[in-house]
C-alpha cells in the first residue's frame, strides 16, 4: 500500500474556513459574456448572428479542430455583440467574445441523452455526448474531456480527483456534499466509458462530511474511496498517481500511456449530465472567499460578470484586491466586469494590502525542500533573471508545475513562479523563431539553388538549340548537295538522250 | 499569499540572536574584549555597507536593516582576539563587506563567505596581533585601554589554548601530560553550541551543513589519532577547542555561499570538516576553519552541479 | 640542474606530441563558425547590412571584414549575441544600415494588384504566390518581415502588418527588481 503522500508540498490550513459548505443558486444574470478563445486549439467560429435569438444550451460556437469543444449559449435572450472583450487571462488582452442578453425566460433547448440507460450506449456514442456538451476539466486545467477519454483505451484505473487541494476553495467540497449520487453515477458511466477495473475516488482527510456523503451514496464495489492527508498540490494529477498507486508518470508522458485516466470530480458530475440528459455546460459552482466577506459558493451561469457573483456575498465597502483561482495559483485581476468561465473555481476577495517587499535570494534552498517536482527554482530564478533560457532547461523548466509553493515559503517574498512564466514564455518564443528561421533559411538556399538551376537549364537549353542548328545546317547542306547530285544524274541522262536522239 | 514563516530580516535577526549564549560565556572567560570589538565591528560594518550602497546607486536603509551586514561584523569581531587593536576589526569589517560582498553585487551575490574572507585577510596581513589572545578576565578599562593603545599591559596575552597545545606537541610534550585546562574555551563552544541548537529548532539552518562538519571533524581526528596519534591532539578536544561550535552552526551555514543542495551541503559540510582538522594539524595556522570554509567556498559550483536532486518524472 | 632540464625538456617533447596528435584526430571539417555566425543571425535575407543575405555577412563577420552592428532584424539583442559569440566588445546598432522595426509581416491588397510578379522576383525567401497577369498574395507562415517587395511593387499595393501578442504567445513581464 502506498503512503499515500508525495515529497515536497506545503501544508496550508484554510485560511478562511466556514462552518458549513452550502451552494446557494445565483439568479439569472441580465447578460453573460463568452468568450470564444478556450484553453487550447484555434478560436471557436460563431454560429449565430448579432439578433439572433438564442436558447440556453444552444450551440453558439464551434472549431473544426476535434481537441475543442464547442460553446453553447448559458442563458435565453438576444446576441447582442460579438466583439472583443477583456477576458480573465494574465495578459490582460481582449479576445472576442459573444455577448448575450437574457430575455428572462431561460428557455432551454430540448435535449435527450441516453437516460439513465447509459449501460446500453456505445462507448463512441456516450463520448461524442461529452464533446457535444462542451465538457472539460472544471479543476482549473479546462482540458478538453472528451480528448482524455478517447486517448483512455487501456485503461485500468479510474482515478476520480475530489483532493480540492488548493486552501480556501470548496467548490468541488460542496458537490460533493449536496450532489453525491450525480457524482457517483458520474463515475459508474466513466468506468463504463473507459472498461476500467476499478476507480479510486481522492478526498483530502480535511472533508470528512464530503467522504462520508459519498461513502453514502456508493454501492458499488468497483468504487473505492481514499482519503490522502491533507497537503497542497496532493490534487496535481501526476502527484496523486504517485500517492495513490506509487506509479510516476515520465515527464513529458500522460497517464493514459500508464493505462489511469484522472478527472475532476466536477467534471465527472458534468459528464454525467451530459450522457443521461445531455445537457450542455452552461454553469458551474465558484466559491467567493478572502477576508472582505464570508465564504460561499454559487452556482453560476457561464459568463456572468465577477461583479454581479461578488454582489451576492456580504462583501465589505472597501477597497479589494481581487484573484481569479486559488490563493496559491490563482492570477490577480483588476477589472470586475469580467466574465466567469468553465475554469473558474474561485474569486478571492480580499481587503487591499500592500506587498511586502522582495530582497535579494540568499540560497537558503527552502524553495527546493518544497518542490514536488524536486526541482530547484532558485536556480531557474538565477538563469531566467539573466534570460538563460539554455540554463532553464538544463534545470528542467518546463517541468514546473507552477503550483506556487516555492513563492509560498520563499523568505525573500520573491516571486518564483513569475520569473518561470516569463522563461517558459521566452522559451516559447524563441523555439518558434528558431524553428521559423531555420525555415527562412532552407527558403533562402532553396531559391538560391532554384535560380542557379534556372540559370544553367537555360544556357544548356541555349547549347543544345545551338547544336541543333548547326546539325540542321549541316544536314541541310548535305540535303543540298544531295539535291545538287540528282539534278546533275538528271541533267547528264537527259543529255545522254539528247545525243542519242541526234 | 505569503506564509508566516520568518522573512530573510527576521532570519537574519534571529541568528544574531543565537549568538548571545556563546558571546556571553566568552565575556565571562575574558572580560569586556569581545563586546567592545563587536561593538566596533558592528559600528563599521554598517558604516562601510552604507558607503558602498549608496555608490551602488541601491536603497540604503533596506540593505542595512536586514542584518546581514552587522551578522558579518559580529562574526569576524568573534572570531578576532578580543584584545586585538581597534583597527584591526575595523579594516578586517571594511575588506569583508567592500570585496566580499558588495563588489559582487551586494547579498545574496557572494561566493566567498565574508567574514571569513575577511579574518583570512587580517591573519595573513597582520599574524601577530591576529595570534595575541587574553589569558585571562579583562576589566572594561582594561580592554579599553589595550585595544585603544593607550596603555601596553604585559602578561595578560597569549596564544590561544589550541595554538599552546600545538606548540608543546610540536616541541615534544606527551599527550598525555597536557591537561584540558581549558575549561574556557569548552563553555565558549558549548554557548555557541546551544545556539546553533536554537537556530535547527526554529528551522532558520537545516542540519545538514552541522552535523556534516562535526562529522568531518570526527572522522579526521579519529583517522590522524589512529595513524599519527603521538603529534595531535585527542579526538574530543577537536570539538571543544578554537572556534569549532561558531564554524560548524554559524559560518559554514551561511546560505549565500555555502552549497546549495541537500546532498551538495552534507559533502560540503563533510569536506570541510576534514580540512579544518587538516590544517589544524599539518597547516601553519593555529585553527583551520577561516581556510577550510574559503576552500570549500571554491568547491560549491562543483558541487551543486553534480548533487542535484531527482526530478519527478525523470530517471 | 640537469635534472630539471631534462625533465622540462621531455615534458614539453611528450606534450608537443600530444598536442600535435589531437590537432589532426580531432580536427574540425568546415567552418563551425560561420555556421554559429549564421545560427545567431535572423534570416531576414534583406540585405540590409550590405551583404546579399545572412549567410555571406556570416562569412564577412568571420573573416573580420564586417562589424556586428550591420544588422537591424537582430536588433541590440542580435548585435551582442554576436559579440559574445566573437569575443569582442559589443557595439551600438549602426543606424546607417536602418532601424530594427517590431516584428512585422507583408499583405497584398488584391484589389490593386496587376500581377507584374516583381515581387515575386525580388522575395528571397519565395513567400509569394502567383504568376504573371495573375493576382498575388503573400504566404503570410513564410514572410520574414524583410520589405525587398514594398518598393518594387509599381502600385504600391503591398503594405505592413505588426504582430501583435496573442493569448499564447504572450510573454509576462519579468518581476519587479528587488530593493538594494
Amino acid at each position: 500500500m502506498p503512503d499515500q503522500t508525495f515529497s515536497g508540498g506545503v501544508v496550508i490550513a484554510n485560511p478562511y474556513p466556514v462552518a458549513q459548505v452550502k451552494i446557494i443558486q445565483a439568479p439569472l444574470p441580465n447578460q453573460v459574456i463568452l468568450p470564444l478563445q478556450q484553453r487550447i486549439g484555434a478560436e471557436a467560429k460563431p454560429c449565430v448572428k448579432v439578433g439572433d435569438r438564442v436558447l440556453t444550451g444552444q450551440m453558439i460556437a464551434q472549431t473544426q479542430d476535434q481537441f475543442c469543444v464547442p460553446i453553447h449559449a448559458s442563458i435565453s435572450g438576444t446576441v447582442k455583440a460579438i466583439d472583443k472583450q477583456i477576458i480573465p487571462h494574465k495578459s490582460g488582452l481582449k479576445s472576442t467574445c459573444i455577448r448575450i442578453e437574457s430575455d428572462g425566460q431561460d428557455e432551454w433547448v430540448e435535449t435527450k441523452g441516453c437516460g439513465s440507460d447509459f449501460l446500453h450506449c456505445d462507448r463512441q456514442t456516450l463520448i461524442d455526448y461529452v464533446q457535444r456538451s462542451g465538457i472539460v476539466g472544471l479543476g482549473g486545467a479546462g482540458f478538453p474531456s472528451h480528448t482524455k477519454l478517447n486517448k483512455a483505451t487501456d485503461c485500468h484505473t479510474l482515478i476520480i480527483n475530489g483532493t480540492e487541494c488548493e486552501p480556501g476553495v470548496m467548490c468541488d467540497d460542496a458537490l460533493m456534499q449536496h450532489h453525491p449520487r450525480e457524482v457517483i453515477r458520474g463515475v459508474e458511466i466513466l468506468l463504463h466509458i473507459t472498461g476500467a477495473k476499478r476507480a479510486i475516488i481522492a478526498i483530502e482527510d480535511d472533508k470528512q462530511e464530503a467522504y462520508q456523503s459519498l461513502l453514502m451514496f456508493n454501492h458499488s464495489d468497483l468504487i473505492s474511496l481514499v482519503q490522502l492527508p491533507t497537503k497542497y498540490t496532493s490534487g496535481a494529477e501526476k502527484l496523486l498517481i504517485k500517492a495513490l498507486l506509487d506509479i510516476e508518470i515520465p515527464s513529458g508522458g500522460f497517464a493514459a500511456d500508464k493505462g489511469i485516466l484522472c478527472q475532476n470530480v466536477s467534471s465527472t458530475k458534468a459528464i454525467f449530465d451530459a450522457v443521461i440528459d445531455q445537457r450542455p455546460l452552461v454553469s458551474r459552482i465558484v466559491t467567493i472567499t478572502g477576508n472582505a466577506l464570508t465564504p460561499i459558493n454559487v452556482e453560476a451561469r457561464l459568463g456572468t460578470s465577477f461583479e454581479q457573483i461578488i454582489s451576492l456575498t456580504d462583501v465589505n465597502q472597501q477597497a479589494h484586491d481581487y484573484r481569479m483561482g486559488g490563493m496559491m495559483m490563482g492570477i490577480d485581476i483588476e477589472n470586475t466586469q469580467m466574465p466567469i468561465c468553465k475554469i473558474t473555481n474561485c474569486i478571492f476577495v480580499n481587503n487591499k494590502k500592500p506587498k511586502p517587499p522582495t530582497k535579494e535570494c540568499i540560497r537558503c534552498n527552502t524553495c527546493n525542500t518544497v518542490c514536488p517536482i524536486g526541482l530547484l527554482p532558485q536556480q531557474i530564478y538565477w538563469h531566467a533573471k539573466g534570460e538563460n533560457i539554455e540554463k532553464c532547461m538544463d534545470y528542467n523548466l518546463l517541468d514546473c508545475i507552477e503550483c506556487a509553493c516555492c513563492s509560498y515559503v520563499c523568505p525573500s517574498h520573491i516571486d518564483l513562479v513569475g520569473y518561470f512564466s516569463f522563461a517558459k514564455a521566452l522559451h516559447k518564443k524563441q523555439a518558434t523563431d528558431q524553428f521559423k528561421t531555420d525555415i527562412a533559411r532552407d527558403r533562402f538556399e532553396f531559391r538560391e539553388y532554384r535560380l542557379e538551376r534556372n540559370k544553367q537549364e537555360r544556357a544548356q537549353m541555349m547549347a543544345e538549340k545551338k547544336q541543333a542548328l548547326k546539325d540542321k545546317m549541316a544536314k541541310d547542306k548535305e540535303q543540298g548537295q544531295v539535291q545538287k547530285d540528282k539534278i546533275a544524274q538528271a541533267m547528264a541522262r537527259v543529255n545522254k538522250t539528247k545525243e542519242k536522239n541526234a | 499569499m505569503h506564509n508566516t514563516g520568518l522573512s530573510t530580516n527576521q532570519m537574519m535577526r534571529q541568528v544574531i540572536y543565537a549568538l548571545v549564549l556563546g558571546v556571553s560565556a566568552s565575556y565571562v572567560f575574558f572580560g569586556w574584549g569581545v563586546v567592545i570589538q563587536i561593538l566596533l565591528g558592528t559600528i563599521s560594518a554598517l558604516a562601510v555597507e552604507t558607503v558602498f550602497v549608496a555608490m551602488r546607486g541601491r536603497q540604503v536603509l533596506a540593505s542595512i536593516s536586514d542584518g546581514s551586514a552587522a551578522l558579518t561584523g559580529i562574526l569576524l569581531a568573534i572570531s578576532i582576539p578580543a584584545i586585538a587593536p581597534w583597527w584591526v576589526v575595523v579594516v578586517g569589517v571594511a575588506f569583508a563587506i567592500i570585496f566580499g560582498k558588495q563588489l559582487y553585487g551586494g547579498l545574496g551575490n557572494n561566493p566567498f563567505n565574508p567574514a571569513m574572507l575577511g579574518y583570512a585577510f587580517l591573519l595573513i596581513s597582520y599574524p601577530l596581533q591576529m595570534t595575541t589572545w587574553p589569558v585571562d578576565f579583562l576589566s572594561f578599562s582594561q580592554v579599553v585601554d589595550e585595544v585603544f593603545n593607550l596603555v601596553n599591559f604585559d602578561g595578560i596575552s597569549g596564544a590561544t589554548r589550541l595554538d599552546d597545545v600545538k606548540t608543546s606537541l610540536s616541541l615534544g610534550s606527551d599527550i598525555a601530560t597536557l591537561q584540558v585546562r581549558s575549561i574556557s574555551q569548552a563553555w565558549i563552544n558549548i554557548g555557541f553550541l546551544v545556539g546553533g541548537i536554537y537556530l535547527l529548532a526554529r528551522k532558520i539552518i537545516f542540519w545538514h551543513i552541522p552535523v556534516a562538519v562535526l562529522s568531518g571533524i570526527l572522522m579526521m581526528a579519529l583517522l590522524i589519532s589512529v595513524f599519527d596519534s603521538q603529534q595531535h591532539l585527542p579526538v574530543q578536544n577537536h570539538l571543544i577547542l578554537g572556534g569549532t561550535m561558531l564554524g560548524a552552526f554559524f559560518i559554514a551555514t551561511d546560505p549565500v555561499s555555502a552549497s546549495t543542495t541537500p546532498k551538495g551541503r552534507l559533502i560540503y559540510g563533510f569536506l570541510m570538516g576534514v580540512l579544518i582538522v587538516i590544517i589544524r594539524a599539518y597547516g601553519g595556522y593555529p585553527d583551520g576553519i577561516a581556510f577550510a570554509v574559503l576552500l570549500m567556498n571554491m568547491m560549491v559550483p562543483l558541487i551543486d552541479q553534480y548533487t542535484q536532486p531527482k526530478v519527478f518524472g525523470r530517471s | 640542474m640537469i635534472e630539471s632540464i631534462v625533465i622540462f625538456s621531455s615534458l614539453a617533447l611528450i606534450l608537443g606530441l600530444v598536442l600535435g596528435y589531437a590537432a589532426i584526430r580531432f580536427k574540425v571539417k568546415g567552418n563551425p563558425l560561420v555556421d554559429q555566425i549564421d545560427a545567431i543571425l535572423p534570416q531576414t535575407q534583406c540585405g540590409q547590412c550590405d551583404f546579399p543575405g545572412c549567410r555571406p555577412y556570416a562569412e564577412a563577420l568571420a573573416k573580420g571584414e564586417a562589424q556586428i552592428n550591420q544588422c537591424p532584424p537582430g536588433g541590440q539583442e542580435g548585435a551582442d549575441a554576436l559579440a559574445e559569440l566573437l569575443g569582442v566588445e559589443t557595439l551600438v546598432l549602426n543606424e546607417e544600415h536602418g532601424e530594427t522595426k517590431p516584428d512585422h509581416v507583408v499583405y497584398v491588397d488584391e484589389k490593386l494588384c496587376i500581377g507584374c510578379t516583381l515581387c515575386i522576383q525580388a522575395c528571397p525567401v519565395d513567400a509569394f504566390v502567383g504568376a504573371s497577369k495573375v493576382m498575388t498574395t503573400v504566404i503570410e507562415k513564410e514572410c520574414t518581415g524583410c520589405d525587398l517587395c514594398i518598393p518594387v511593387c509599381p502600385v504600391d499595393c503591398i503594405y505592413i502588418r505588426e504582430i501583435k501578442p496573442t493569448l499564447s504567445t504572450f510573454i509576462p513581464n519579468i518581476p519587479g527588481e528587488v530593493h538594494a
